[in-house]
This record gives structure tokens, sequence and C-alpha cells, in this order.
């Protein structure tokens, strides 16, 4: 199946094309059902590779390309031929993604005709998931750097059109405008890091520019510098700090889209980049280390924004970032094998948290938190799987967020203890805020009665992917964990040229190799866990946050956490208003648009004044001046000259014979355009 | 040896020019639209004969003041192709005056005319009689619509600008021949001296007005915005683009910028033009007045190619030339479209998404391409200038265009966002298209997807046209 591959794109791809200009737009369409299908059977390819790499009967990497373009240079006397391919490269980390990818998509999707049922632009709609997730599957399966960055752009595209699906409103409009911007700045540093990859590589084929790693020809300090321009790229697609703005508000979008772009496609897409480009990382230290400082900071930031806010989409989208954070720190720390990990996990346990999160606001037709309470009696089913979801996230052993979060903090244990302790700190926050916004949703009594009134279970179309979704929360942590199976499917990549390594003599490297991996092996194994006293205490620690929220939030009221927020009023308006970096790239886009003003205004007052209209004037001045001129001078010296030409034309007459004086000229003019013609053509 | 014959395609278009005129009078006032098609079916004969001729070596050589090379025939292929695709669009422009028909075509025709001549020209003389061709039927037609007084304002500054910069060339030209004794392109390689960096300075000012380069830019929002929409569309393109050429002639191969050290100076006035461009675009309410400021911001990608000066460079310059070609005729074909009925204010792209799908599409390619998001035929011309100017080490300045085009983005965005997130003011009334925009629409969104996807063939294509003759 996997030759086959290359369908996984673009089966989607097709699909949204036959939705969007097939059939009518029509509230209640059937259209949908076209692009649920498509995906289906992406499902199923991406499960027979998945599941033959599981087997052992297809092995990984595979990869086969396709001629696309060529481009000859010639540079400094030298010939060479650009070749690029375009193509698919299958390695573990793909395999696993496009599953995951294909199977939140379906779930979304067929969540979405029960959510969106009735909504003006239905069909449109599922022509953009389905695009979007054709966009996604494409940066996973490419093989091909370009191919990543064009698909990279489609999904900013999309998600553009994705959070402003709801454009009546004023908060769609602002809402995509600010991530397409906020993504767009980051792409910035990804556009330069691939053109200096180019010109020093001079192939965009990620299994090219790994040989060229991986034998050291890259210079450290370039090295670092394509790292931190492909992790500009990543914090703005991974919503990492400080260009984490975007994902808080990309909330207006329709709930079941939030749940694709959280869990499945858009936010994933920075950490996998990162994991395809991990070569430049490990050649780089600093890069790796401004990844890794980057993630806790995004971490501990998103996950501090939380424990404050009410609005049940916004906590979801901070823990999003928060649990990006965790990745890009897990990657950084050198935990490839973590980081990949929790990326699958997360995107079971999110996109059922969105998901369910839907099904509740469906219900009671709010997002604040303070006007549930209560709905476990109504909406049982999604009280459970949401139960299941809180406790995969907040990491309770068992769960499948247990596994992959157990396996960073070992990682990053193994890095800086110091980082771990902030990411410990961190995931206890997790916990903390999960349980908090599950016990205030579901818990105790109602308290807002008329909304607690009218609240009733999700029809089957919106359960169903919930219990599906459930239930891979529940297991697949375990599932993959099982035997080391996620070491085998997502080994972590190796180049045999280390930094720092450079100096040694070739002779002794090539008998140094063999050693220094199965030391890696060996260690590899080693690190895996925690000293079994701190496993202990993160667990203990973990249990009791759950229990403090629900003391905390449990009732109907909730005075004691009114009493801690009265008590420390700054610190709550600090995490109100996000750290205040909104605020601050507000100032600077203020900034930027006063420059831009400013220049409009020299364009259109000075220069246009002073140049145009000033050379006007200048000419007319000129104009007057020759004008006086002319009466004065001019015209006095052409009756004078007149009256000499007089003069001299009597003279002449009886210098030349019947005085032809025109025509003597007209002779010398042909003469001479000749003369000028035959030297000029000569 | 004079070699008249490498000039028959630009000869005959001049002819066939003549005969636009002349049938204008034969014909009567009711068949005047048979002017139009006379007039683009005229230039793409000749593109076709063109084509027919590549690689032909009987098409190809040294004039007395010209030379036909594989480079001028590329950038004769544009001007021709930007002239019918323009002509196609005046077809369905209603506020031409139908009884100066025949005149508008024969200038349409002379003004390629004159910009293939200029892109064979190796003197600087017929430079300079040829972009005064050029000029002379632009400043025309800019003011053709003679009843509305913006366009009689942009024919006025165009001709000022363009009077006051062909000065300015004269004067370069006119020190070129005192340093090297010749106007001859190739023979200023023997006179190095500090007369002759003034002269090349001089005339590349010169050239700079022609190709809307900043700080030599500001008639172009007032002329675009003024003149009818055919012509904006055909003066944002052809004359632009065939400068460019004479330029690529001039810096890039007789006089390489690197040997006189004039490539701090055109990398400086690359990233100003960006800059004032991208930047001053943000505020324009006015569509056409937008994608005047988007077409300076185009010309500064073009210089960076310049600016580097390596054949990666040139074959980038020629590549985004080609796509610019498509992407912005089929912008501005758009626009004509929608700005004939409800003007030419953003707020008339309003919903366009519900009065017409296609329409809305396909400008949604075009200004995706024209920011530079892949996989768009834009997003492989960028590339390549880019690419060229890291590979010669001109970092500064491939950041400055990254940074410019991620800029661009916001104000190309404003027109997608009107068209899909707004709606429109009453109920949606379908556009009526001319079925002849259409086919300029068709043939330019073929080009921005098609050298797009599949870049091979441009970038094939490209290659075999960057040789210069001397």
């Amino acid at each position: 199946m996997i030759e086959h591959a290359y369908l996984i794109p673009l089966i989607p791809f097709f699909a949204s094309f036959i939705m969007l200009f097939g059939g009518k737009e029509d509230p209640h369409s059937n259209m949908p059902w076209v692009g649920i299908a498509a995906m289906g059977v992406c499902l199923a390819l991406s499960v027979s590779v998945f599941w033959g790499a599981v087997t052992g009967t297809v092995a990984l990497p595979y990869e086969h390309n396709w001629h696309w373009f060529s481009i000859a240079a010639s540079i400094a006397g030298r010939s060479f031929v650009y070749d690029m391919p375009v193509g698919v490269l299958i390695d573990g980390p793909a395999a696993v993604t496009l599953v995951a990818v294909t199977l939140v998509s379906l779930m979304v999707q067929v969540y979405s005709v029960a959510y969106m049922h009735g909504d003006v632009r239905f069909k449109r709609y599922f022509a953009f998931v389905s695009f979007f997730t054709a966009a996604m599957l494409g940066l996973v399966a490419s093989s091909n750097l370009l191919v990543t960055f064009a698909c990279w752009e489609l999904m900013g595209l999309c998600s553009y059109l994705l959070i402003g699906f709801w454009f009546e409103r004023e908060g769609p409009c602002e809402a995509q405008k600010k991530a397409f911007m906020t993504t767009k700045l980051g792409d910035s540093g990804l556009y330069l890091a691939l053109l200096l990859i180019f010109a020093k590589v001079g192939s965009f084929q990620l299994s090219q520019i790994y040989q060229f790693f991986d034998k050291g020809l890259m210079p450290a300090t370039i090295a670092t510098v394509i790292g931190i321009g492909i992790l500009a790229g990543a914090a703005g697609k991974s919503a990492q700090a400080p260009l984490f703005i975007w994902l808080p508000d990309a909330m207006e979008g329709p709930t079941p889209g939030s749940a694709l772009i959280h869990a499945a496609t858009m936010v994933a897409a920075g950490i996998l980049l990162v994991s395809k480009t991990y070569f430049v990382f490990l050649a780089s230290p600093t890069a790796m280390e401004s990844a890794a400082w980057m993630g806790l900071i995004t971490a501990f930031l998103a996950a501090s924004m939380a424990l404050v806010s009410y609005d049940i989409k916004r906590v979801l989208a901070f823990s999003t970032v928060s649990q990006l954070g965790f990745m890009m720190c897990a990657l950084g720390a050198g935990g490839f094998t973590s980081g990949l990990f929790h990326m699958t996990t997360h995107a079971f346990f999110k996109a059922l948290l969105f998901l369910g999160a839907g099904s509740v606001i469906h219900s009671v037709h709010t997002n604040d938190m303070r006007q549930m309470g209560g709905l476990s009696k109504k909406m049982p089913l999604t009280f459970l799987t949401m139960l299941i979801a809180v406790l995969a996230i907040a990491g309770v052993p068992g769960l499948s967020g247990y596994y992959s979060k157990d396996m960073i903090l070992a990682d990053v244990w193994n890095h800086d203890h110091l980082m771990f302790w902030i990411l410990l700190c961190t995931a206890l926050m997790t916990a903390f805020y999960m349980f908090r916004l599950f016990f205030l949703t579901f818990w105790g009594d109602d308290r807002d009665h008329e909304k607690f009134h009218h609240a009733h279970e999700s029809p089957a179309l919106i359960t169903g992917p919930l219990v599906v979704l459930a239930v891979l929360s529940a297991f697949a942590g375990a599932g993959l964990n099982h035997d080391g199976l996620v070491h085998k499917l997502i080994p972590k990549p190796t180049i045999s040229v280390m930094p720092g390594a450079a100096v040694a003599a070739p002779a002794h490297a090539s008998e140094a190799k063999p050693e220094a991996s199965a030391h890696q092996a060996s260690t590899e194994h080693h690190d895996g866990h925690l000293p079994a006293w701190l496993h202990m205490t993160a667990i203990v620690l973990v249990l009791g946050s759950i229990t403090l929220a629900f003391l905390m939030y449990r009732g109907p009221t909730y005075a004691a956490a009114d009493a801690i927020k009265a008590n420390l009023g700054p610190v709550f308006t600090l995490l109100d208003r996000r750290w205040y970096v909104d605020d601050f790239f507000y100032a600077l886009v203020t900034v930027s648009d006063k420059v831009a003003a400013l220049a409009f205004w020299i364009d259109a007052n000075v220069v246009d004044r002073v140049f145009v209209d000033g050379w006007g004037l200048l000419m007319r001045i000129f104009a007057q001046i020759s004008d006086a001129f002319d009466n004065l001078f001019v015209d006095s010296a052409v009756d004078g000259v007149g009256g000499l030409g007089n003069d001299l034309g009597v003279g002449l007459r009886s210098l030349v014979r019947e005085g032809q004086v025109q025509e003597y000229l007209m002779y010398a003019a042909i003469a001479f355009s000749l003369a000028a013609t035959l030297i000029l053509t000569r | 040896m004079l070699n008249l014959g490498l000039l028959t395609p630009d000869l005959v278009l001049a002819g066939l020019a003549l005969a636009v005129m002349l049938a204008d009078m034969v014909l009567p006032p009711s068949r005047s639209r048979w002017l139009y098609h006379l007039a683009w079916v005229s230039a793409a004969g000749v593109l076709t004969a063109i084509v027919l001729g590549l690689g032909k070596p009987a098409t190809m050589g040294m004039g007395s003041l010209w030379v036909a090379d594989s480079f001028s025939q590329f950038f004769k292929m544009t001007t021709l192709l930007a002239a019918v695709l323009c002509l196609l669009l005046s077809l369905d422009y209603k506020a031409l005056p139908a009884r100066h028909a025949g005149t508008f075509g024969a200038l349409m025709l002379f003004s390629t005319a004159g910009l293939m001549l200029l892109v064979s020209a190796s003197d600087l003389l017929l430079v300079f009689v040829s972009l005064e061709l050029v000029s002379i039927s632009s400043f025309i037609l800019a003011g053709f619509e003679r009843s509305n007084p913006k366009s009689n304002e942009g024919a006025m500054k165009y001709f000022l600008f363009g009077a006051f910069s062909s000065a300015i060339m004269v004067f370069g030209i006119s020190l070129y021949y005192g340093a090297a004794g010749t106007t001859k392109l190739a023979a200023g390689l023997a006179a190095p001296g500090p007369m002759l960096i003034l002269a090349l300075i001089l005339i590349f000012l010169g050239f700079g007005f022609k190709a809307s380069l900043a700080p030599m830019h500001f008639w172009v929002p007032d002329a675009y915005e003024g003149a009818p929409t055919p012509v904006t569309t055909f003066l944002s393109v052809a004359p632009k683009l065939a400068t460019f050429a004479v330029l690529m002639r001039v810096y890039g191969t007789v006089f390489p910028s690197a040997q006189y050290e004039l490539q701090a100076l055109v990398a400086l006035i690359a990233s100003l033009t960006m800059t004032v461009g991208n930047f001053t675009a943000f505020f324009q309410d006015d569509a056409k007045r937008l994608l005047a400021y988007s077409s300076i911001a185009q010309a500064g990608y073009l210089l960076i190619g310049l600016a580097v000066g390596t054949p990666l460079g040139l074959e980038g310059v020629m590549m985004y030339a080609f796509v610019y070609v498509a992407m912005n005729i089929g912008a501005f074909a758009v626009i004509q479209a929608v700005g004939e009925e409800g003007g030419y204010g953003l707020d008339a792209f309003d919903g366009l998404s519900k009065r017409s799908l296609g329409l809305a599409l396909t400008m949604t390619f075009f200004l995706l391409s024209l920011a530079g998001i892949p996989p768009l035929a834009g997003f492989m011309g960028k590339l390549y200038i880019f690419a060229s100017a890291v590979e010669a080490g001109r970092w500064w300045l491939a950041v400055v265009g990254v940074v410019n085009s991620v800029a661009s983005v916001y104000f190309y965005f404003r027109i997608v966002h009107r068209m899909f997130f707004r709606g429109t003011r009453g109920e949606p009334a379908g556009l009526r298209v001319g079925p002849h925009v259409y086919g300029a629409i068709a043939v330019a969104v073929a080009g921005v997807l098609f050298f797009g996807i599949p870049p091979e063939p441009l970038i094939a294509g490209v290659r075999a046209s960057a040789h210069l003759l001397p």
C-alpha cells in the first residue's frame, strides 16, 4: 500500500474542489459526505502504512520521487543542475502523524455534519476542512522542503478562511487577520532559512540536506541561523512564545474547526517541521537550546494564563499553547521520541476536549463556564468522554497523556534539572486548570437555571466521534508505549559528525562511531525513565493539584477562588492581560502603522506637493520669466535680426545669382544625411 | 552591415499600426470595433511569427544599431503578450470613445513596436529614440479618456516626468558620447573613467523613471489611476519590463555594475523601491492606486536580480518578468471587470465571491501570486530572485525582500478579505463581464497556475533565452 502513499494528500485535495464547485450551496447539502468518504479512504491508507510499519512488513523510511523541475546554473565557472523532484517521504513519525491527522479530521468532519447543520455556508465549511487537512497531509508526507513550505502557506490560508468563517461578526474578522499576520511574521524566518539551506546545500530534498548535515559540511554558525529561522516559522504556526497571541483569538471560528486547528493540523505543523529538520538542531546546540527554552517559556506562560480564564474554549486554547510548549521543549531537550509521542496523544485528547466543549456549547449556547455547572446530569456521555480527556491531559497514570508526558519529563530531567522543575510546575498547573474547567462545567449544581433547563445530550453524530476519540485518548498511549513500540517507530535521528567532534581526526571517527552509537543506544534505554522517587512524587503532586481544583471549584460558588483572586489582584490582572504580550504586539503594529502612515503622508503631501506641484509651479515661473524675457529682448532682437536679415539678404542676393539659399541648404542637408546614413550603416 | 531583416517583426508591427490607422478612415463608425480586433490580431500574429522563429539562426544576429538575440526575443514575446491581452481588455472597456478606436489601436501597436525596438537596441541612440516612441504613444494613451479630469491630470504628470527623465537620459547619453566617442554600447568598455560612470548613473536614473523605481516613482499612482484601465494594465507591465530588459543589457552584461561599483546604488534603490511601494500601498482605498504602488514594489523585487548581477539573478529577473505579465494583467483585468460597474474604490469588491465566485477566486490567485505565496508562479519567481541574492552573498537584500513580501500580504489580503468576507451593498447582483475580459483572465490564470506548479517549462525557456549577444 505504501507505494500509493502519495494519494493520501491528493484525495482530500480533490474532494475539497468537488465540494467547493460541485452542487449548490444549501444548508442541508449532502456534499459533506464526499469529504468524509475521502477522508475515510485516507484513513484506511494511513492505517495500512502504519500497520505495515508496526508489524515490520514495510521498511521505513520509504521515499519515492517524481521529476518536478530542474534548474541548470553555472556559478563561478562550474555548472550545476539543481534537481527539484516532488515526492513522498514516509518515515516513522510521518506514519504515526498521518494516522493521527486523518483520524482526527474524519472525526471532526462527522461531528461537524451535526454541529454545522443548517449553516448558510454548510458546504463551503467542509471544503475548507478538507483542503486544510490535505495541506497538512502534504506537509507530513512531502520529501521536499519546497512542497512542505507550499503546504505550510496553504495551511495559513486555510486557517484564515476557517477562523473568519462567521465573518458577519466583528470578532472573527479581527481574529483571522491576527492569526494570518502573526504566522506570516514567523514565516519570514522560515523563508530565509529555506533560502539559506538552498544556497548552502543546493537542494530542497530532505534526504540530501540530511546527507549534507550528516557529513558535517554545514558550518555551525550557519546551522544556528537556519535553526533559528525554522524556529521562528514554528513559533508562528505552533503558537510558541512570543507569537502565541493568535491562537486564543482563533477561537472565533466554528468549534470543530478549532478542534482541527488545535489537534491535528495547524499547530502540529510547527512541531513536525522541527522534527523533519531535526538534524539542523543536532548540528547546532544553540538552536537546540533555544527550542527548549522557547518551549519551556511558552508552556509556563500559557498554563498560567489558563488558570484565570472563564471562557471554556479559551482555557482549551491556552492549554494547547502550553502542551505545544511541552513538545517543543522536549524536542529541544533531545527528546525527539517523547515530543512526537506527545504530539500524537495530544492530537486525540485535545480533539476530544474541543469536540466535547463544542457539544456543551451546542447545548447551553454560551462559552462562559460561570453559567454552566451540573451538566453531568444532562449530558452523561459528554461528561464521561470529557472526564477521560481531562484525565489524559492531566497525566493521570494509565491514560495516554501520562505516558507521553512522563517520557518528556524524563528527557528534560536528563537534560537540565532547572528546566525539569519548571516543567513539572507547569504540568501541575495543567492538571489544576483542566479539572477547574471540568468541575465548573459538569460538577455540583447548576448556576444558570434557564440554560441548565434547556441543556440536552447531543445527537449521535456528535457523541459518536467523542466516544471514538475517548477510546483512543485512553489507550493510544499505552498501546504505543507497549514493548517500546514508540521508540521503534519514532527513533531519534542522529548525525555522524556532531558539532565539536569535527576536530577529531577522521581515522578515529570511523572507529569511534559504532562505539558512540552503541553507547547512545544503551543510555537511551536507561534515560527513558525518571528516578523512581521523582516519578512517584510527580504522580502524587498531580493528584494533589486535582484535589485542590476539586476543593476550590466543586460547589456552585467558588468563594475560595474569589478570595485568592482578591488578594492577588495584580497577578491576576497580569495573567488576564496575557503577560502583556498582546499589548506589546499591538504597540509594535501601531508603530509600524504610524511609520507607514508617515510614508504615505510624505508621499501624498511633501512629494506630491513639493515635487509634482512644485515642478509645475517652477515651470510656470520659468515660463513667465521666459515670457518676459521674450517680450523684452527676444522680440526686439527678432525685429532687429529681421532687419539685419533683410539687409543680409539684399547683400547675398548680390553675391549669389538668382539667390536660391533654401535650395542650397536643402542640398547640403541631403548630402549630410546621405553621408550620415553611409557612416552609420557601414 | 545594416541587417534590417533582424527587425522584421518590429517593422511589420509598425506597418500594421499604420494599417489600423488607415483602416480607421475607410471603415464606417459602426464597425469601429473591428479595429480593435485588427489590432490584437496583428500583435498576436507577430507574436506567433516570433515564437515560430525561435531558435532559427536566421532570426538572430547583430545589426548596426540593434541586435536580435534570444534575450531580446524573450522580452519581445512578453511585450507582445501584454499588448494582446491589453487590447483584448480594451474591447470590453466602455469608456473609450468609439470614434477613436483606430487611433487607440494604432497607438498601442506603435508603443509595442517601440518596446520591441527598445529591447533590441545595442546603441544608446536607438534606445533613446525607441523609448521616445513608447513614451509619446503612452502619454496620449494615458489621457485617452478626455472627459475624465483624472485621466488628463495623470497624463499631464506622466508627460512632465517623462520629459524630465528623457532630458536626464539625453544628458547622460551626451556624456557617454563624450567619454566613449560613440553611442554604441560595446564601445564604452574601452573608455572607463569618471565621466563614463556619471553617464551610466544618469542613464540609469532616466531608466528609473520608466521602470518606476523609487524615488522616481511619483507619476505612477496618478497616471495609473487616471488612465483607462487597459492602458494602465499595459503601462504597468510592458514598458516596465522592457526597461528592465535594457537595464539588464546595459548594467548586467555590458557594464557589469560590480565593475563600476554601482551595485550599492542599485541595491539601495531596490530596497527603497520595495519598501516605499509596499508601505504606501497600505493606505490606498482605490484599487488601481493600490496596484500602482504594488507594481512599484514589484519593480523593486525585479531590481534585486539586477543588483545581484549574476547569471542566476538575470534568469530570476526574466522568470519573474514573465510571471509578472500574467499576474498583473490578470489582477487589472478583474479590477476592470469590477470597476466598470461599481467604481474603482476598494468597496466595489465587497462580496464579490457571491456575485461571481470564479472572478473572486481568480483574483485571489493573482493577488496570492503577487504576494509570493506558494505554490503559485509568483513564488517561484521570487524564490529564484531571492535565492540568487543569497547565493551571491547579498544577504541583507534577500532579508529586505522577504520582509517586504510578508508586509505586502497585508494589503493584498485587504482585497481578498473584501471579496470573501464582506457582504454586498444591497442584493448581490450578478456581474456582467465581457467575453474578451474573460479570455484575458483565462490566459493569465493559466499562466499563474501553470508556471507555478510545474515551473519546468518556464525555467527551461528562461535558461534558453538568457544569452545576450554583446
